[in-house]
């Protein structure tokens, strides 16, 4: 069964590679303004993650082509014609979406808790009594309050530190036990680097947590009135 | 640092940071499309995941011995 994997959304002037993933052919198919970039998938939908990277070398591509919307890695389509009805149906809201994003980047911010408390395993050795598994909750839960608040005001520090606009950014505070601060900063192309550089020495002067800063990417993270339901 | 994030070097951060993003965001396609990552191997493949997967590691070595 042939199936398509969809990659990027660009306007549909615009020019790609030949080969989509694993060497697979590569289809640009026209809607209105638009394309979608899809790789014309024979056999099994089964995905590896190699495949997820290929995708985002792929949309890196894409990007340095012009104007592009990343599609969320593993969307399928059945046809050119399924995704045809699907450009059309949001023709608009794509349109702007291609306009807005145009050539920029994304810089990810990641700080990590030097201090991360250690997670439990599934099992105790000798199951805790009700009042002493409340208590621990109760701890448990303040521990979190505390280093979300933190993790909101390292993200405040960072955005009035690099000076950028509230909706260039998006941020998840404590998204997981070890990780303080996920945040994205968008970027023209051109100043991507030097925003990545300043945001390296941002993060590195807060106390408390070891960063991570990455990219230049695809602005992955700015698509979310599209659907992708985070920020 | 305590957890299984603090022995990875900065590049291999960047890297999970990276599959976050392939896995959680960009444009979900309405209409007739569907989103399935069937078959990928979690493996240190974000770090939203990354606990699943060091069990998962912990899980293969102690099969191997």
């Amino acid at each position: 069964m042939t199936r398509l994997l969809a990659h990027a959304i660009t306007r549909r002037a615009t020019g790609g590679p030949e080969a989509g993933i694993r060497g697979r052919p590569l289809e640009q198919i026209a809607a209105g303004e638009l394309g979608l970039w899809a790789t014309i998938w024979d056999g099994e939908p089964t995905l590896s993650r190699d495949d997820a990277f290929a995708h985002h070398d792929l949309v890196a591509v894409l990007c340095d082509a012009g104007p592009c919307l990343p599609v969320r890695f593993g969307t399928w389509l059945a046809d050119a014609e399924a995704a045809r009805r699907s450009l059309e149906a949001e023709q608009d809201r794509y349109v702007a979406a291609v306009d807005r994003l145009a050539d920029r980047r994304e810089i990810a911010v990641t700080l990590l808790w030097q201090d991360a408390p250690r997670t439990e395993g599934r099992g105790h050795a000798v199951a805790p009594s009700g009042r002493a598994f409340l208590e621990r909750r109760r701890a448990a839960n303040a521990v979190t309050d505390e280093r979300r608040k933190a993790g909101e005001a390292f993200a405040a520090r960072l955005a009035a530190d690099l000076a950028v606009d509230q909706a260039d950014v998006r941020h998840e505070s404590c998204p997981s036990a070890e990780v303080a601060l996920s945040m994205s900063l968008l970027a023209g192309r051109d100043e991507a680097d030097a925003l990545k550089a300043r945001a390296t020495v941002a993060a590195g002067a807060i106390n408390g947590v070891r960063a991570v800063v990455s990219g230049p990417w695809p602005p992955y993270s700015f698509t979310e009135e599209l659907g992708n339901g985070r920020g | 640092m305590t957890g299984p994030l603090a022995a990875l070097p900065d590049e291999e951060l960047s890297v999970l940071d990276l599959a976050d993003r392939l896995l959680n965001r960009g444009v979900v396609i309405t209409g007739e499309a569907t989103i399935s990552v069937a078959g990928v191997d979690l493996i240190y493949l974000g770090l939203n995941v990354i606990l699943a997967a060091t069990e998962s590691i912990a899980q293969l070595e102690a099969r191997k011995k």
